[in-house]
């Protein structure tokens, strides 16, 4: 039997409509989907009908719809960003899944990331780790020209492998703990790989681990979920070159 | 002064009174291995132990001291863990290639370690280490005979002995791992190694009670 | 009214230097009490914030999204220009600057288009100094690559990320300021107006997105980084939240809108699917290095791609522009797919698609170089369409993707309202008609990290600028306004979503304002579009309420920005009587089918005077003086 030009899903979504409400799990129908909608293209269908309806859509955080913002996100069946591995929620297809399926959709969870309405979080938390030391202390101007340091290809490359990443918490919505390891980890390895990052090396890691610390997520168990969800797919290598060089 | 202390190291702490607590393991192993050559040699073996003195009191101390910060530290962790989710999902599904489970599975396997450990000092530390077999007493021998070829002790010795091995399967290779020497070209090995060695240790302490229960009775034990 | 660029006059090669020479200076001990305020966190803006925060400026700067690292720059994929002549194949700053100006189809300022090309170098170092892993060769040195319309090497790379690494390594500068004290951050804050007092900009009005409130900023100047409009096509390879919004309301403020009508499509983008498709991505035009367009020969074929032989495939590009080749300018390359395409030699279910295909390459170099060079352009195309290039060739088809018009600025970047700076894609500068690859994350961060810091010292400096206070009439006024108008548009309460408007506006534009423009369809556009904002005024529905996070509320601001922005732009379109660039007017083309200038009549930047919505913007002129080029028709034969 050939297959249906369209699924139907029924979804079942965490609503909450600020970050103090209780939240719960609402149900909708989704109907005449197409295999080849993106996610969140179904999604705004249903927001669609949800307004047409009178009530207040699905909110959820999306920007570029490919791939690279890292804005989007979802545990889709327990599973962040899906069952299909090294895509963002909006690169996630339709035709991964079947007519008459259930999706649970539920925000990351975490409590370093509280929710903010829907399936929106505050990740902000990312930003401050940043802030407290993922950059190399360089003022505008004051470079040299940019050949007079030499990097071998296998540190730029693992460096640009570490630096892939899109800040969208996968990482720490998969972490049975809701540690935030493989994202620091990745900008600690990013700037100990190169040669420009070494004057700060040390100070780097320690203060950035330290907010990662204060920011309240969780300690990494090396259970390694974290990559399996990360959709840039990068390594826990990066975790284990962090713990080496703090 | 304990929130100073980066997550990194904490686990890096749990880590090295890890390996400290598996080297106990490895030299109790040992030891106990005596038992296959009779009561001579594991008796003997008692008393170097005892003869050691004050050594023997600074290993016992080392090791006490290992277990309480192991226990310590990976309690704040654990603590820490359910304080970062505390809303937790309605579905959830294991990513990671199911070592999510063995992870899951690390403080549950610790804390029946733990429990048990405190009924095997009841059982053969804070006793008299008499044993009568066929009414002639073998000291501590004969005691581990005794205990060990009773179902119920034996039984929980096993089960205990299976909880080490799951939580050295995983933590073997964790250890690897949190000091950051492993990377992708190892570590598949490093998976493969932890659970062999971490089973392997928990059927080589296994095979102690079923070899008991399995002569017990039989006079084979001694001669 | 006569607008001047302001720029310095003397050798073309020296104005920058001298104009750094001859700007005023702000005392160091001074700077700290200057308040500034920037606007979007892209390329531009975040490297704006951090380089006016480590000269000591009280820097406060607002974002759109949750995180400043999600600006849309974010998603280029290609690559940057940097005339660094590391190939030694005759590269120079002058040969950037000349490639710009002809690619722009001598539609840009010379001036400009020069210091751009002297600052691409200083970019390259300030980014590896940064830590921005660029791809290398095996030597340690860093790798170049040729990129659309260019024939030296000259554009530096990440994979097909570069936008994305480049943006992180000005997101942390930016941050490292934040660290240390200089930049406040606001994220989640949309700029609703700007706040004029004594005629010069001092302000802004923001709603704060999670909790809906308004807020007044006040500032000494403000400078808005927030971006292109391509989104008034509604299917564009720009992120969602992509908007005019701010630039427009500063529009409407008295700022004025340069050159809209010039957009650039994207030759490689993923055809469209289906009328639920909520945006267009982008394939790096760094594939047509490798990959060979075509389409059958025969019209409506319907067999498999690899089922047609070689003589029976049309390689357009390649037989029309046998320099150039698959590596024409972008508009070049666009406007002959969609001939093909209306010659109905299109491909896929819709016939709107032409080939991209990677055999010979793949066959040449090997699977192993292919996958080094576009893995993961290829494994993204895979998600989305399902089909494996390494087998298939690619469908492609042209999108919206770029927008070169924008905000009128002089040779400071600074808007005709005094006070507002405008960086980036935002403002008009320089790509003229027509942008080239790998040209926008150059300007972006020429403009933030190495003109703005100039520039600005040197209004602040030598403008009278008195204390204003966030409570001033002027504030409240603007604030008061920005309330009633999100009141009104959450009061209509009528039957269709903002995004079924935001798609029937979409439509008229790609139709009629799209790769190619006629009088007629342009000024049926112009009624369709009044129709449609008049519709949207009536029978737009918008859920929710204001004091709370509301994406429908925040989209129906920015549809009903592109509903007035949209007007002009077609007004733009149909009063410039030429072919330029990305201007393609129908009416004006060689016998060739070329895009056909008119140097004589139309050598000027068009900048609109806001006069009210529904009412004919006034025109005001910039005439472009060519000193160093000459125009010339533009052949990529």
């Amino acid at each position: 039997m050939a297959a249906p030009k369209t699924i139907s899903i029924k979804l079942k979504v965490w609503r909450q409509s600020n970050p103090e409400a209780k939240g719960e799990f609402k149900t909708y129908q989704a109907t005449d989907v197409s295999p080849h909608m993106s996610f969140l293209e179904m999604l705004d269908v249903v927001n669609g009908d949800i307004i047409k309806a009178g009530d207040d859509p699905i909110a959820f955080d999306h920007d570029c719809r490919e791939g690279i913002c890292g804005s989007c996100g979802a545990v889709v069946n327990g599973e962040a960003h899906g069952p299909k591995s090294q895509v963002t929620l909006c690169q996630l297809h339709m035709r991964s899944f079947n007519d008459g399926d259930e999706i649970t959709l539920e925000p990351w969870r975490a409590s370093a990331f509280p929710v903010v309405k829907d399936l929106v979080v505050d990740r902000s938390a990312f930003d401050r780790i940043i802030a407290a030391g993922g950059y190399i202390s360089v003022k505008t101007g004051s470079a040299p020209d940019a050949h007079c340091l030499p990097v071998s290809k296998v540190d730029a490359d693992a460096a640009f492998d570490a630096a892939q990443c899109i800040g969208c918490g996968a990482c720490v919505a998969a972490c049975p703990n809701a540690s935030a390891s493989l994202f620091v980890g990745a900008k600690v390895s990013q700037f100990s790989l190169l040669p420009q990052g070494q004057p700060e090396r040390k100070s780097r890691v320690k203060k950035m681990v330290w907010q990662m610390d204060s920011e309240g997520f969780g300690n990494c168990s090396n259970a390694f979920a974290c990559e399996a969800a990360c959709p840039k797919g990068i390594t826990v290598d990066f975790i284990s070159r962090m713990n080496r060089e703090l | 002064m304990l929130t100073s202390i980066p997550s990194i190291r904490k686990k890096q702490i749990i880590a090295v009174t890890g390996v400290m607590l598996f080297g106990f393991l490895l030299a109790h192993l040992s030891g106990n291995f005596l038992i296959f050559k009779g009561p001579e040699a594991l008796n003997a073996y008692a008393q170097f132990l005892h003869d050691l003195g004050p050594v023997l009191w600074g290993m016992r101390i080392g090791l006490i001291a290992a277990f309480v910060l192991h226990m310590f530290f990976t309690a704040l962790v654990v603590v820490e863990n359910v304080k970062a989710r505390k809303a937790r999902y309605a579905v959830t599904k294991d990513q990671g290639e199911h070592r999510t489970l063995l992870v899951r599975l690390m403080p549950y396997t610790g804390v029946t370690i733990f429990a048990y450990l405190i009924f095997h000092l009841l059982d053969f530390t804070f006793v008299e280490k008499t044993g009568f077999i066929n009414g002639v007493d073998y000291g501590l021998y004969g005691l581990v005979v005794n205990t060990l070829s009773n179902p119920i002790h034996g039984g929980l010795y096993i089960i205990a002995m299976l909880a080490i091995g799951v939580h050295l399967a995983h933590a073997m290779q964790s250890v690897v791992q949190t000091f950051g020497f492993a990377n992708k070209c190892i570590r598949p090995k490093l998976v493969q190694a932890s659970m062999v060695i971490g089973f392997g240790i928990a059927l080589a302490y296994c095979a102690i009670p079923i070899y008991l229960i399995s002569c017990a009775g039989s006079g084979c034990l001694v001669k | 009214m006569k607008l001047h660029s302001n720029e310095p006059d003397g050798k073309l090669s020296e104005k920058w230097e001298k104009h750094k020479f001859q700007m005023k200076l702000v005392n160091p001990a001074n700077k700290r009490k200057v308040k500034l305020i920037v606007v979007g966190t892209g390329l531009a803006g975040a490297s704006a914030s951090a380089s006016l925060s480590e000269l000591g400026y009280d820097v406060h700067t607002f974002c759109i999204h949750e995180s400043p690292r999600r600006a849309h720059s974010i998603a280029a994929q290609g690559g940057i220009n940097a005339a660094k002549n590391y190939r030694n194949d005759g590269d120079s700053v002058y040969r950037l600057f000349y490639d710009t100006i002809k690619g722009g189809d001598f539609r840009a300022r010379e001036s400009n288009v020069h210091r751009l090309a002297e600052n691409s170098v200083k970019i390259i170092d300030q980014c590896v100094a940064q830590g921005v892993p660029f791809a290398r060769e095996y030597g340690g040195l860093l790798d170049n690559r040729s990129f659309g319309g260019a024939q030296v090497s000259r554009t530096f790379y990440a994979k097909g990320q570069t936008g994305q690494q480049l943006l992180l390594g000005a997101y942390s500068a930016m941050m490292k300021e934040v660290n240390a004290g200089g930049v406040k951050l606001y994220h989640s804050c949309e700029m609703l107006d700007l706040v004029l007092v004594d005629g010069k900009a001092r302000g802004i009005i923001v709603r704060n997105l999670r909790t809906g409130e308004l807020e007044t900023h006040a500032a000494d100047a403000v400078i808005v980084a927030t971006g292109g409009y391509g989104n008034v096509f509604y299917l564009s390879t720009n992120a969602k939240q992509s908007n005019v919004t701010a630039a427009w309301r500063c529009h409407k403020r008295g700022a004025f809108m340069a050159n809209p009508c010039y957009t650039q499509i994207h030759p490689t983008c993923i055809p469209v699917k289906g009328d639920y498709q909520s945006k267009l991505t982008l394939m790096s035009e760094s594939l047509r290095n490798d990959g060979r367009v075509w389409v059958p020969k025969k019209k409506d074929d319907t067999r498999k791609p690899s089922e047609i032989p070689d003589e029976e495939r049309d390689y357009y590009l390649e037989r029309k522009y046998p320099s150039f080749g698959n590596l024409v300018p972008r508009d070049i390359a666009a406007r002959n797919a969609k001939e093909q395409c209306d010659d109905g030699k299109g491909v896929s279910e819709s016939g709107l698609a032409v080939y991209l295909d990677f055999r010979d390459a793949i066959k040449r170099d090997g699977r192993k170089a292919v996958e080094a060079r576009y893995g993961n352009l290829f494994d993204m195309y895979y998600q989305i369409i399902d089909s494996n290039p390494y087998e298939e060739p690619m469908v492609i088809y042209p999108a919206v993707h770029y927008t070169m018009g924008g905000l009128w600025v002089d040779y400071n970047l600074m808007s005709n309202v005094p006070g507002l700076h405008v960086l980036g894609e935002a403002n008009f500068s320089d790509h003229g008609a027509n942008r080239l690859g790998a040209s926008a994350l150059m300007q972006g961060l020429s403009d933030g990290y190495f003109v703005i810091p100039s520039t600005i010292g040197n209004y602040i400096s030598s403008t009278d600028l008195p204390k204003v206070s966030e409570t001033d009439k002027a504030f409240e006024d603007a604030k008061k306004e920005c309330q009633d108008y999100i009141d009104k548009l959450l009061g209509i309460k009528g039957s269709k979503t903002v995004d079924e408007f935001h798609r029937e506006l979409g439509l008229v534009m790609w139709d009629l304002c799209g790769m190619a423009r006629d009088k007629a369809g342009l000024e049926e556009a112009i009624k369709r579009i009044r129709d449609i904002r008049d519709q949207f005024w009536k029978d737009v529905h918008v859920s929710g309420e204001q004091n709370n996070l509301n994406q429908e509320l925040e989209k129906a601001g920015r549809v009903a920005d592109y509903m007035e922005f949209a007007e002009q732009f077609a007004i733009d379109a149909l009063h410039r009587e030429e072919s330029c660039g990305g201007h393609f007017r129908t009416e004006h083309q060689t016998e060739e089918g070329e895009a056909k200038r008119d140097d004589e009549n139309f050598s000027y930047v068009a900048a609109w005077e806001f006069k009210g919505v529904g009412n004919a913007p006034e025109l005001h002129k910039e005439e472009l003086v060519f000193e160093e080029v000459q125009p010339s028709q533009r052949s990529y034969k």
